[in-house]
């Protein structure tokens, strides 16, 4: 029987796969949605079996709104102010960043095996694979790219498997929600600070190409 | 109520953004008084205990806590004279993310939940990125946005720590909070393995913070481009913030039997952070840098210390609040070389004592005080974290601590000596020296010097009881 939570994610390996391939702004940040919204599903779906109450509902309508729309948004409005919306000679290729998102999954598999984790049930070991995927993938980003908008994404891929991680081993994150609410405020304050920077930047700049900052070093 | 030390400058911060410029300056210094009576009720627990799940009142806390308190009233007082003189137009702006910065710190030093620290640590990023850009030029934008994507990352990374010491917790069956202090009542059934990995990532993640190298690379950018008060306030409060975050770990270490592993760990860390400012501090041709690549060094230093424990975790303790005493007075009187000489430049900064004497000599001896010489702290904490090294029996350690301090006080002081005392090439001064902006960074010097001579014995209590939680004694 297939269970909903590996269609949701295989849909998450899709996104993180396909952001890789990318060389374009804009289905960037439409993809960074999409991905927000899956994964802000994960948790209420794997808690199904103790039973989907209030609070779970609320707070999943609370994280598509942060990671969905509110984030993409910011993130849309920067690549609309930004006059180019191409990716241009990227540090490491498409194909080549394709195939370490391939390579970031067996990896995940191996590692997960090589964690002995009786104690976790089957999904939550899967949901480990796509989380430990979707953060290798974000620092790749992060690393093989040299538009600052990009890098920001690679940045908000990152966390997002690093919450996928939290949802995996710390159940006790999910019941505190006042903890998970400062958290999700915090990144939402970053993308916002990334998003002022950036605009000034460009404004400096006339780009947003990070190669062009090398005044500071030593 | 301990909450209102982070609440009294938050609401005031965002009330700055919108006052008028001199409304919002009256409130800022008024803040900066009120936040350092509400620490000082909170160091004498005036007030009654408080019993909250992510907050609590703790020695190594409040040492933080009160540091810089303390420095944020001196800073402040400063910070209106200096934005007199340089005309920003954006103050109200600058001031109000000082005091937000200032909350965002404060809620460090009295998080107790393990993810709640963590919040507070990524809000003190946030809150502070507004000051080093505030100029705007291409210089400070690309140490914004180092300092922004480089912290957030290793913070990042530092949430999957928490993560893991959390899952430590679940492996072995306990349902307890996930505060520091219930963590260590049980740290003895923690699952080890994922503890050990845990404090990994805590280190590299806070440890970016604190500019530990290898994962220094902002520090030195953003505290040379923020405006000088930024910088007091980022090398004298902001590094211990971090600090405390790793503290805390180290802490919950001990207390599961694994403190010879985050020993080392913070030995190693601390070792690299001292080599690698050594070697970058000899070539400096900007002063900021220089006192940069110094906090990096006195970061190890406290690492060091803190690694070693027994009478080296009281010098380290000691080191930190005279560590971030002297570098913001440095920090403030770097200011002030910048305001008179409108250069960081080293070359170009000769003949100090000759045309600002008053800031020629804070600045002199304020180096005297980093560079670790007899009147001040320094030397007493320095010493003390090599009795320490030597009755622990680190041999090793000490000797690349003591060749790193050589290393850094001869690459520094040829520098120093040479914009205090040669000739200078003219007699310029873009703007005057005044009393208003030369008595701060005095005032914190000889702060460090009265606590040489005389250590209150509330504060002296206050490191013990910090330092016996990691086996810290002053006998020992």
């Amino acid at each position: 029987m297939i269970h909903i939570s590996n269609i949701l994610l295989a849909l998450i390996l899709l996104s993180v796969l396909l952001s890789l391939r990318s060389n374009r702004l804009m289905a960037l940040v439409k993809l960074m949605a999409f991905q927000g919204v899956v994964v802000s599903a994960v948790p209420l779906v794997l808690e199904t079996a103790h039973g989907v109450n209030f609070n779970l509902v609320m707070f999943f309508l609370l994280l598509v709104l942060v990671k969905g729309i509110l984030i993409p948004g910011l993130m849309y409005r920067a690549v609309k102010w930004v006059v180019v919306d191409r990716e241009v000679e990227p540090i490491i290729g498409y194909h080549a960043s394709l195939f370490a998102g391939l390579i970031m999954i067996v990896f995940s598999v191996y590692v997960t095996n090589q964690l002995q984790l009786a104690m976790l049930p089957e999904n939550h070991k899967l949901l480990l694979v796509a989380a430990i995927t979707t953060m290798g993938a974000g620092l790749i980003l992060l690393m093989a790219r040299r538009k600052a908008i990009t890098q920001v994404i690679g940045y908000l891929m990152m966390e997002n498997g690093i919450y996928l991680i939290g949802t995996a081993l710390a159940k006790q994150m999910h019941t505190q929600y006042v903890v998970e609410f400062a958290v999700l405020l915090d990144l939402l304050v970053a993308v916002l600070v990334m998003g002022i920077v950036l605009n000034d930047i460009n404004h400096t700049f006339d780009d947003v190409d990070t190669a062009l900052m090398g005044q500071l070093k030593d | 109520m301990l909450q209102l030390v982070f609440l009294i400058p938050i609401i005031a911060g965002i009330a700055v953004f919108f006052l008028p410029v001199k409304i919002g300056r009256l409130a800022f210094i008024a803040t900066a008084l009120f936040h350092l009576f509400v620490t000082a009720l909170e160091w004498f627990h005036v007030t009654e205990p408080l019993h909250s799940k992510y907050f609590s009142n703790t020695p190594e806390g409040m040492l933080v806590l009160a540091i810089m308190s303390f420095l944020f009233l001196f800073i402040s007082i400063y910070t209106v004279f200096y934005m007199a003189e340089v005309e920003m137009t954006k103050e109200p702006i600058f001031n109000g993310s000082m005091l937000l910065f200032l909350g965002a710190m404060s809620m460090v030093a009295i998080a107790d939940h393990i993810i709640m620290l963590w919040v507070a640590i990524e809000a003190t990023t946030l809150m502070s990125a507004p000051l080093i850009f505030v100029h705007r030029s291409k210089a400070s934008l690309e140490a914004t946005w180092k300092y922004v994507l480089i912290c957030s990352v290793g913070i990042a990374l530092a949430l999957l720590g928490c993560f893991f010491i959390i899952f430590s917790m679940e492996t072995s069956d306990l349902h307890v909070p996930i505060s520091f202090s219930s963590l260590n009542g049980v740290a003895a059934q923690l699952n080890h393995v994922w503890l050990k990995a845990g404090f990994i990532f805590i280190v590299i993640g806070y440890g970016t913070k604190m500019g530990l190298a290898p994962m220094h690379t902002w520090l030195p950018d953003a505290h040379s481009e923020a405006p000088s008060p930024a910088s007091a306030l980022l090398s004298g409060a902001l590094l211990n913030c971090a600090f405390l975050g790793v503290y805390r770990c180290h802490q919950l270490m001990f207390n599961a039997g694994l403190g010879d592993y985050s020993s080392n760990v913070l030995i190693a860390f601390g070792l690299a952070s001292m080599l690698v400012s050594a070697v970058f501090i000899l070539n400096q041709t900007d002063y900021k840098r220089m006192l940069a690549y110094s906090s990096i060094e006195n970061m190890g230093i406290i690492a060091v210390g803190i690694g070693i424990g027994g009478l080296a975790a009281f010098g380290a303790m000691l080191h930190m609040i005279h560590h971030s005493l002297v570098k913001s007075s440095l920090f403030l009187s770097a200011g002030n070389i910048l305001l008179g000489y409108g250069t960081k430049s080293i070359d170009k900064t000769r003949g100090m004592l000759r045309l600002f004497p008053k800031t020629g000599i804070t600045f002199f001896a304020g180096f005297a005080g980093i560079s670790g010489f007899p009147p001040f702290g320094l030397f007493v904490s320095e010493l003390l974290i090599i009795l320490g090294a030597i009755k622990a029996g680190r041999y090793v350690v000490i000797t690349i601590f003591i060749f790193s301090l050589i290393l850094i006080f001869a690459g520094a002081s040829r520098l120093v000596l040479q914009m205090v005392f040669s000739e200078p090439e003219n007699d310029d001064k873009l703007v005057p020296e005044r009393w208003t902006r030369a008595l701060p960074p005095i005032i914190l010097l000889l702060t460090s010097l009265a606590l040489v001579i005389w250590l209150p014995d509330s504060l002296y209590q206050t490191i013990q009881n910090a330092i016996s939680s990691i086996g810290g004694t002053v006998n020992g």
